[in-house]
């Protein structure tokens, strides 16, 4: 392995007080093969100090990327981490737009000139979108189709093009997407957490698509993985097994509220217009149709595979062990 | 605001993170009052528990070298960010109020389900629970006779081709359910089921967790070279949407998909011929006004379907007969898909296979219209 061998890299990492970044920040922190880790991002991460360096910076500037070059000239960057994505829908699309379009704009300006030898991204599966054509495991060659009117799921599709554009254009640049499967745990917060944590969750009636989460444990390691390896390319980042909706919404103890698709739509319109809820209308979807990915390429390429089930995963999340879980052998013995 | 220039919040002895700000003396409200608390820095079903979590979470929170107003702002926005999350220790999520309803609701909820799907999401105890449904369909409703059983292979990828008929995919049930039982290997197989009846409310993700997959040659792909039996029926919606004029005229083979499949794969094709389906449910006439706006492609009309109600979708009680023909194997391999004459012509040569073994059990048949339904 040609990269562990190179001493001192330095690693500038944007959206540093996200999940994903802050354990990158914490491992990083602790391994030797690191000199230097650059943080940036508008508020200090809880991990700094040692060699960790905050930097503030805030991508929505219309000038960053000048700015950005230069910390990444003077810095000697090695691998650039962009991370700087929302875990939650908001209702700011404007600036949403500005931090993920247009920054990652700003990232992509700051690299093409001084070309760091690795940038990884941080992506979702969401950006496949669920549709009633997709098969039941997506490859990272499958088309990005996001979603017709989710502009949450449509801005990280644009970063995306931008960055596979990118790699077109710099092949001296080892360019890495990871995307991750919907992200569940105990400690991380985004869009799916927040409706799971929810006691109520709508069925759309007579649909039950199968679900895939990967545990932020394994999300996290992937990560690491993404930036200590040579590899590039897009890669979906998944946990083991697959489970329907409705079985999660069980496992979970969560009561199904079955509704007809317009009502359904109507009624997270207002709630989501008036704030109620953390998932737009366009969200619905994702309870109607397929958006699973396959994570064999990780698995052979990358050297990721994840250790925890879906069905750990979701436990963990909930925050019951196993043994609580009501597993199938324990029912099948009441 | 008190005079002290420390902004540390919180040396792990008071509770910073109760209602009030430490640093604000507030003695209306003890921090750690017992009871339901209702302020704002509480997740309302946790309880106290929560105060001594935020320990956990983040025992000291210094923000270095900013103001005083910032360190409040930063810390406002922190909470909120605690509030959000559902960040709380384990063992701490086990004294959740109404712990015992709450895994009586999950027990129950979980019944007819098993916790554990295979990819592509069938669900063995939901399976074994429709079983009984299939069993008597098998036996007593369509008495169905099975032949040919042997020429499936006991183990090893193989790609079933069977015709389609019917308002409702009962004959791949019957095909799926004869294999499972006759057969000596209790093989289960895999049905493609068209898009249509795929995304049909209820229907589809029944069928899906009894083992269907959605017809897509990605799916299909990967279960071939998963060794599993696949089956494929060609003629899609335009064979269940044969009227009873055309009944056992096979339809065009689609564009030839499955061939390609099982060149792709190289999977043997096993020829299957099912008798008696037309007959379960003649289909007299077809309504295509308003059957888009409700998501399917036509409106079936039959003896009984919208006179008699939902109960219409019954099948009539036919004699089935359906036939397993021994492998083709196709000769060519990945490279030839691309082949596009080929592909055609095994794609026909295959379809007259089928049409033979359907003439041969029609055939059978004492008279056309007695038998199918005495046997």
């Amino acid at each position: 392995m040609p990269s562990t061998s190179t001493p001192g890299r330095v690693v500038a990492v944007t959206g540093a007080c996200t999940y994903l970044g802050g354990e990158l920040l914490r491992r990083l922190e602790e391994d030797p093969r690191y000199s230097r880790v650059l943080a940036l991002d508008v508020r200090a991460p809880a991990q700094t100090g040692g060699k960790v360096e905050f930097i503030k910076l805030d991508l929505t500037q219309p000038t960053i990327d000048g700015e950005l070059a230069t910390l990444l000239q003077q810095a000697k960057v090695d691998t650039f981490v962009h991370g700087a994505f929302l875990a939650h829908p908001t209702h700011a699309a404007e600036w949403a737009h500005e931090l993920e379009d247009v920054g990652t704009m700003h990232v992509l300006n700051a690299c093409a000139g001084i070309e760091p030898r690795r940038l990884v991204m941080v992506s979702t599966t969401l950006v496949y979108g669920a549709h009633p054509k997709n098969p039941n495991f997506l490859t990272e060659d499958a088309e990005l189709r996001g979603h017709r009117d989710s502009r949450f799921v449509n801005d990280k599709v644009r970063a995306e093009r931008q960055v596979q554009r990118f790699a077109k254009e710099h092949p001296n640049v080892g360019v890495c997407v990871l995307r991750f499967a919907p992200i569940l745990g105990p400690t991380i917060s985004n869009m799916y957490t927040r409706f799971f944590s929810r006691p109520v969750a709508p069925v759309m009636m007579g649909h039950d698509p199968l679900m895939q989460f990967v545990h932020e444990q394994d999300a996290a390691y992937a990560l690491v993985k993404a930036v200590e390896s040579n590899a590039t390319g897009p890669f979906n980042i998944v946990g083991k097994g697959v489970l329907p909706y409705t079985t999660v919404l069980a496992l979970l103890g969560r009561v199904p509220v079955p509704m007809p698709q317009i009502v359904a739509r109507q009624l997270t319109k207002v709630l989501w217009a008036t704030q109620l809820v953390g998932s737009p209308p366009s969200f619905l979807d994702f309870l109607l149709y397929l958006c699973v990915a396959d994570g064999s390429r990780a698995r052979s390429v990358l050297g990721f595979s994840a250790r925890l089930s879906i069905k750990r995963t979701i436990l963990d999340f909930l925050g019951v062990a196993p043994e609580d879980g009501a597993t199938d052998i324990a029912r099948a013995s009441v | 605001m008190t005079d002290d220039d420390d902004p540390v919040v919180g040396d792990g002895e008071e509770d910073w993170f109760g209602d009030a700000d430490p640093r604000v003396p507030s003695p209306t409200r003890a921090p750690d009052a017992s009871g339901w608390p209702d302020g704002e820095g509480s997740l309302g079903f946790l309880g106290n528990d929560y105060e001594q979590v935020a320990d956990q979470i983040a025992p000291n929170y210094v923000p270095n070298e900013i103001g005083e107003s910032e360190a409040e702002l930063a810390e406002l926005g922190r909470r909120l960010e605690q509030q959000r999350s559902p960040a709380f220790p384990i063992d701490l999520r086990k004294k959740l109020p109404l712990e015992a309803v709450w895994r009586r609701w999950r027990s129950l909820a979980m019944w007819g389900r098993s916790d554990v799907v295979d990819d592509f999401g069938r669900d063995p105890r939901a399976t074994a629970r429709w079983e009984w449904l299939f069993e008597f369909l098998y036996t007593r409703w369509f008495r169905v006779h099975a032949t040919g059983l042997e020429n499936i292979p006991a183990r090893g990828r193989a790609l079933l081709v069977a015709n389609h008929a019917g308002t409702l995919p009962y004959d791949s049930a019957m095909v799926m359910h004869a294999v499972r039982r006759d057969h000596p290997a209790r093989r289960d197989v895999r049905p493609l089921v068209e898009d249509t009846v795929f995304h049909l409310p209820w229907l589809g993700p029944i069928m899906n967790r009894i083992g269907g997959v959605r017809a897509d040659p990605a799916n299909a792909e990967r279960l071939l070279e998963k060794d599993e039996l696949v089956a494929v029926f060609p003629e899609g919606e335009k064979g269940m949407g044969k009227l009873w004029k055309d009944r056992y005229r096979l339809q065009r083979f689609g564009r030839g998909g499955f061939v390609k499949l099982a060149l792709r794969t190289r999977s043997p094709i096993i020829p299957v011929a099912v008798v008696g389906a037309e007959e379960a449910a003649p289909m007299l006439g077809k309504v295509t006004w308003f059957a888009k706006n409700i998501g399917i492609p036509w409106i079936p009309v039959t003896p009984t379907f919208p006179w008699l109600g939902p109960a219409g979708l019954l099948p009539l009680p036919s004699k089935w007969f359906v036939q397993f023909g021994a492998p083709i194997e196709l000769g060519a391999g990945p490279e030839s898909a691309d082949d596009r004459l080929l592909v055609n012509r095994l794609a026909d040569q295959i379809r007259t296979r089928i049409q033979e073994m359907i003439d041969g059990l029609l055939g059978q048949r004492r008279s056309p219209v007695l038998s199918a339904f005495l046997g």
